[in-house]
């Protein structure tokens, strides 16, 4: 036995290379379209893709290739944030210290900490600008109700990480950042005081103590954030990503138009598993699904509509991929990330601002925090998410406004949606608020009515006339998401340019006064 | 929506990729290059690796350009929470040889680095500015953010004040009379002072030690004795010659010798602000009064936060500083502090010294005698001579001088050296007046414990004030402190004649001083108020009753006695 | 399309195509290269490993001064001035001062007064420091040069 058994250990180490790589490649090599899809098909990584994909997929109009942008942020924030947690040091003391270090004499440290601050701005940007796309082409209908609440999921986990990032470097800017973002966390406190309840009842308190782990920010809310925003946050994100990704392929691939006839035909935008007669849809679809009992989705995908994924689908994700760098390399090495003075917990910065995405916030919640800093936003985050489920109406996916008359709606509820947000900061701005002109009222009716409740409400007000008149809940989803979406960049913009010190308005920054 | 065939996508996304990446790579080169070759430091190193090859003539030199490494070089001192990188780009600083050289590349200048190691104390304690920066302009901190920039070179002395916040200095004539006598003894026949000072050649051994930082270093208190003592056992003209010194000089000498801590022009300065009153409004490092802003950390002020729109010239600290010297209320709208007609040399002066008043906090190991003598026993940091006491608390207001001042738009402060006044005021009067002030008014009560002077210093101040006017001391009043019962109805109808235009109709005071204030009215006795109104203050407007003048009769003491009873009636309101 | 399941060899002409993959492949293997230069560092976050002694003249010839703050043990002879280690060669404990020389506490080598070993498990002697002058005099010695036991270091200029 010890003879062959030598053998066979002889045998064996001979074929190591051979059987090694083969374990690793296992469809030969990837030169013909066949080994190509099967790699696609059965490696982790790249099985997130469909083996085929229809052209309209690839195209630019379908999706700006914003969610493969997203995820080549997030792979270069990963990447630049780990470089960065090698020098970086989460102590009172050392933090501010660490980022001049990282800025003047790491190797490559300045670019790396540009890119992840430029990257991280990108990133929040192109989540809005995804979701804008997502809405407006119809893509969260049934059967992707769903992945467009993850979407949500991670919408806000980006906005999380985001500013959890802010308070890192103890500088000015963050410090009061995250002063501000903590108040606000505890602003439930407003109604608590207002009606009386004993302290037991401060929400906002506990709320605060658990973010902060004290009644300041300090040391250990420096490092809660830093452990939110290196580990809790990032394996919630990848962990959902990996959901969304892993949906789209299961809710049968981007959603497009030409593949949908609608509505007995097969396809995946019109599909809802109730209205789809079972002969249309194809039993299996990928080899995977056999074991499973029940339908698999349709994809609507023919052999013959499609390309291989591998290298269309690859190589235009590649250039997605290679533009982010870039994007990211220009920002980084031509502007350098903003750094203050180390934070000063005597002096605060005037204006103290949250960073950009959070100054629509800001902008309401210099009215009430618990209104425009918790209520809103979180009626907001709720409303977007149901949305898939409070309209249910079946049409062609991947159209862009829904046709003509999703585009009229889009239009009118934009200009709507501008004059009530402009006049939500023109009428406090010219006339003052209720205190002004009532100074006894009640603390209560100011957190409740202010300019963000009001504009909050017209915007559902409005939403709600269009559904009555045109009879149809997407357009009214339309007409209240492009009334949101206006809102928000308006008062962004009201926020980041037209506000100064103590919150004044300011046509331009030149007219400030020195602080 | 414009359809492209999948061929023609495919071939634009190609492009794409390869543009992109092109771009992508031609950006890493370029980062490479802007890191690894082009930044400053490294090249102000390769040229001084030159300087120093072109230096190396004995065996040190060429082991000190073999040496040389052309990274960052930096200064780790833990303790101060500091890392300076300034010698990468001053990598001369404790070289001699390099005295010549241009900057960045000179030797620091004086021996100051003999006493403070750059490997213990870096550069930013004393020059400000951000010593983790590794270009120029961030690590001069002329960037935005960085609150302390660099001290600037000509006000360099100020950067002592980050940690000698107490160095004991006297005002500028006590100052001078030191300097005087150091000269008019030939003190510099023998010894060096603060780089200047003779060695008188052909007189053997009488090189003398260097009296540049005795202060701070210490000196034998029984210095003139020995010196007296040698000067008799000398033979001939081979020992010190020495000529007697009387001890009023030698108490000036010791005054001078103890500011002598190897920054003569931060002492210089200092003694400027404890020469025009400055502290009788402004509390520095705890002591002053509280009129104004406290200076104690008035020199890390960052220029990032202060308001420069009046302020001509670059927004620095120092600029701001000077300005606001010149034109107080400009600078600083709203500001009460009087425009004191000070000289450019003076303004250079206070604009150094503010700049020194930086009180940073560092560790005890660090923090020198003085600051620790200070900061634990009170000891203080202006000599206590009733001269420098004087001109440090009440110069600025009663002048230099005791003359009185009168500022524009503030009320008349009185001639206190007047010796009309010293004559009938008795000591414990000008004592209880600068202990407890003229509440309401702008003189403080300096009695009081915190800020305030002690009462052998408030004694000092009252002894100079006799000295001022020449008379030792107040003519002998043999009545009682009240012994006038005068007609109050009369007093109020003279004082409303005679007294109200200048000292108001209630006594609140205009022109002149305040006579209703319980302070003065507690402490000044019968016979001081009837002397002073019928003596007058000669010198100011307030004329003497006991002669007519061309605005009143003379008054007669009756008239006065009734007068000082009416006054008498605010006692009790 | 049709061959979908079968074989089909890829043209190898598509220069355009490959030209985009290699140059996104050397730009993101240019980027990995940047970033595992990162990690080394340029300066370290503590005290030089040269430090200064103080001046040649507190070194008498024929005396040994410690130096326990920075593990160094200065010795002055005749022939000059040396600097050695008292970092066990072992496995970098501090040696102290034993009767015949020094004796490591960890894991008991031992070692003669020129640091010769004697006993324990050190592989090599004591190492001998490089000794420079200042610029402006004083001695520097740096902890991270070695030299060999007999170099003597004769300060020049002294005063």
């Amino acid at each position: 036995m010890s003879d062959s058994g030598m053998g066979a250990f002889w045998a064996n180490l001979k074929a190591l290379p051979r059987t090694f790589l083969g374990s690793f490649v296992r469809h030969g090599a990837p030169t013909s379209h066949r080994a190509r899809s099967q790699s696609v098909f059965s490696n982790v990584f790249l099985h997130i893709h469909a083996t085929r994909v229809h052209p309209h997929s690839l195209r630019l109009t379908t999706t700006w290739g914003l969610g493969v942008s997203l995820v080549a942020q997030f792979l270069i924030l990963t990447v630049t944030g780990i470089l960065l947690m090698v020098y970086y040091n989460p102590g009172l003391d050392q933090a501010y210290a660490s980022m001049k270090d990282i800025h003047y004499v790491v190797p490559a440290g300045r670019l790396i900490r540009n890119i992840h601050r430029w990257a991280a701005h990108m990133m929040v940007f192109c989540v809005i600008l995804h979701m804008t796309r997502v809405f407006y082409t119809s893509a969260y209908k049934a059967p992707r109700e769903f992945n467009w609440v993850l979407g949500m999921g991670l919408f806000v986990l980006t906005l999380a990480l985001s500013f959890s990032g802010y308070l890192l470097p103890w500088d000015q800017l963050a410090y009061w950042a995250i002063v501000i973002g903590a108040n606000i966390a505890a602003s439930p406190n407003e109604v608590i005081h207002a009606i009386g309840l004993p302290e037991a009842f401060n929400i906002g308190d506990i709320v605060r103590r658990i973010l902060l782990g004290a009644n300041h920010v300090g040391q250990d809310a420096l490092l809660r954030f830093y452990l939110l925003h290196v580990i809790v946050l990032p394996i919630a994100m990848v962990f959902i990503i990996a959901a969304h990704i892993w949906r789209i392929r299961k809710d049968g691939g981007l959603a497009r138009p030409g593949g949908t006839p609608s509505p007995a035909g097969k396809g995946a935008g019109s599909m809802t598993p109730a209205a789809q007669p079972p002969s249309a849809a194809p039993s299996k679809t990928y080899g995977l699904m056999c074991l499973v009992k029940g339908r698999s989705p349709c994809t609507g995908q023919d052999p013959d509509e499609t390309v291989p994924a591998w290298p269309a689908l690859l190589r235009a994700e590649l250039f997605v991929f290679m533009l982010n760098m870039l994007i990211c390399l220009v920002l980084g090495v031509f502007f350098d990330a903003p750094l203050r003075e180390i934070a000063n917990p005597g002096v605060p910065e005037n204006p103290a601002k949250a960073p950009w995405y959070f100054l629509g916030l800001q902008e309401m919640v210099s009215y009430s925090a618990l209104i425009g800093g918790v209520v809103v936003p979180t009626l907001a985050v709720i409303g977007l998410a149901l949305i898939p489920y409070l309209d249910r109406e079946a049409e062609p996916a991947g159209l862009w406004f829904s046709g003509a008359r999703g585009k009229v709606v889009t239009f009118w509820s934009m200009v709507v949606g501008a004059i009530l947000a402009v006049l939500s900061v023109a009428i406090p701005v010219n006339y003052g608020w209720l205190r002004n002109w009532f100074p006894d009222i009640p603390q209560l009716v100011i957190i409740a009515i202010n300019p963000g409740s009001l504009v909050t409400l017209a915007y559902m007000a409005w939403s709600l006339i269009v559904i009555a008149r045109t009879k149809s809940t997407r357009l009214g989803a339309v007409a209240l998401f492009s009334c949101f979406l206006v809102g928000f960049v308006i008062l962004t913009y009201v926020g980041t340019y037209l506000r100064g010190p103590n919150w004044d308005f300011y046509w331009r920054q030149s007219d400030w006064p020195i602080h | 929506m414009p359809s492209a065939s999948p061929d023609s996508l495919d071939r634009r996304v190609k492009w794409g990729l390869l543009l992109a990446s092109l771009a992508t790579v031609a950006l890493l080169i370029y980062s490479v290059l802007a890191e690894c070759v082009w930044p400053q430091w490294r090249m102000l190193r390769a040229q001084y690796a030159q300087i120093l090859k072109a230096k190396a003539t004995d065996d040190r030199g060429r082991a000190l350009a073999e040496q040389f490494e052309a990274t960052i070089q930096q200064n780790v001192l833990p303790a101060l929470h500091t890392v300076d990188r300034c010698i990468t780009c001053h990598p001369a600083v404790d070289d001699p040889r390099m005295a010549g050289e241009k900057q960045p590349f000179r030797t620091h200048p004086g021996d100051f680095l003999r006493l403070h190691q750059p490997d213990t104390y870096g550069c930013t304690a004393c020059h400000a500015g951000q010593g983790r920066a590794t270009e120029q302009a961030a690590a001069h901190g002329d960037v935005e953010f960085w609150p302390s920039p660099m001290i600037p070179a000509r006000y360099a002395y100020a950067g002592c004040g980050s940690c000698h916040t107490h160095v004991l200095v006297p005002s500028q004539a006590v100052l001078r009379r030191g300097r005087d006598a150091i000269a008019r003894y030939g003190c510099l026949a023998c010894h060096t002072l603060d780089g200047g000072g003779v060695k008188l050649p052909g007189v053997a051994g009488a090189a003398g030690p260097d009296l540049s930082q005795v202060g701070a270093t210490g000196y034998d208190a029984g210095w003139y004795e020995k010196h007296v003592a040698r000067a008799a056992n000398a033979d001939g003209g081979n020992g010190p010659s020495l000529r007697p010194i009387g001890e009023p000089a030698r108490a000036d000498l010791s005054r001078f010798l103890a500011s002598r801590v190897g920054a003569p022009s931060l002492v210089e300065a200092k003694a400027l602000f404890h020469s025009l009153g400055c502290r009788g409004c402004h509390k520095v490092n705890g002591v002053g009064g509280k009129e104004g802003p406290d200076l104690s950390r008035v020199g890390e002020k960052d220029p990032g936060r202060m308001d420069f729109t009046h302020v001509p010239g670059e927004p620095t600290l120092a600029n701001w500083l000077a300005e606001h010297f010149r034109r107080p209320a400009a600078v600083v709208p709203g500001s009460q502090m009087p425009v004191l007609g000070l000289t450019e040399e003076q303004i250079d002066g206070l604009t150094l010294y503010m700049l020194s008043l930086r009180h940073s906090s560092i560790p005890e190991t660090y923090q020198p005698k003085d600051r620790i003598r200070a900061e634990r026993f009170g000891e203080r940091e202006f000599a206590t001579d009733g001269e420098t006491l004087y001109s440090t608390f009440c110069a600025a207001c009663h002048g230099a001088s005791g003359q009185g001042m009168r500022y524009p738009g503030l009320p008349v402060s009185p001639a206190i050296a007047s010796p009309d006044f010293l004559a009938v005021a008795a000591d414990a009067f000008i004592a209880h007046t600068v202990q407890h002030g003229r509440p309401g008014r702008r003189m403080p009560a300096w009695g009081e414990k915190e800020g305030g002077l002690r009462p052998q210093e408030i004694q000092a101040i009252v002894a100079y004030l006799r000295s001022m006017s020449g008379l030792a001391a107040p003519e002998p009043d043999r009545q009682p402190a009240r012994w006038v019962k005068g007609d109050t109805t009369a007093g109020n109808s003279l004082f409303a004649t005679y007294c109200a235009s200048c000292h108001g109709a209630t006594g609140q005071g205009a022109e002149g001083p305040a006579l209703n204030n319980t302070v003065l009215l507690a402490s000044a006795s019968d016979t001081y108020l009837t002397e002073t109104i019928r003596r007058g203050r000669r010198g100011t407007v307030m004329a003497g009753f006991e002669k007519p003048s061309t605005v009143h009769p003379a008054l007669t003491p009756s008239e006065i006695e009734s007068i000082v009873s009416y006054i008498r009636t605010w006692e009790t309101p | 399309m049709s061959g979908r399941l079968d074989p089909d060899p890829i043209s190898r002409r598509d220069f355009l195509g490959l030209a985009g993959l290699w140059t996104a492949g050397a730009a993101i293997l240019g980027s990995l290269v940047a970033m595992a230069r990162l990690p080394v560092p340029r300066v370290l976050p503590e005290a030089s490993t040269r430090f200064r002694a103080g001046s040649p003249l507190a070194f008498p010839a024929g005396t040994t001064t410690l130096l326990p703050e920075r593990q160094v043990r200065i010795v002055s002879t005749d022939r000059g001035i040396a600097a050695m280690s008292l970092v066990c060669t072992h496995l970098g404990c501090i040696v102290g001062e034993a009767p015949n020389g020094f004796a490591c506490p960890c894991h008991g080598s031992k070692f003669d007064a020129q640091g010769r070993v004697i006993g324990g498990p050190a592989p090599r002697p004591l190492r001998w420091l490089h000794v420079s002058q200042a610029a402006d005099g004083a001695l520097v010695v740096d902890t991270a040069r070695e030299v060999s036991p007999d170099v003597f270091f004769q300060p020049m200029n002294v005063g």
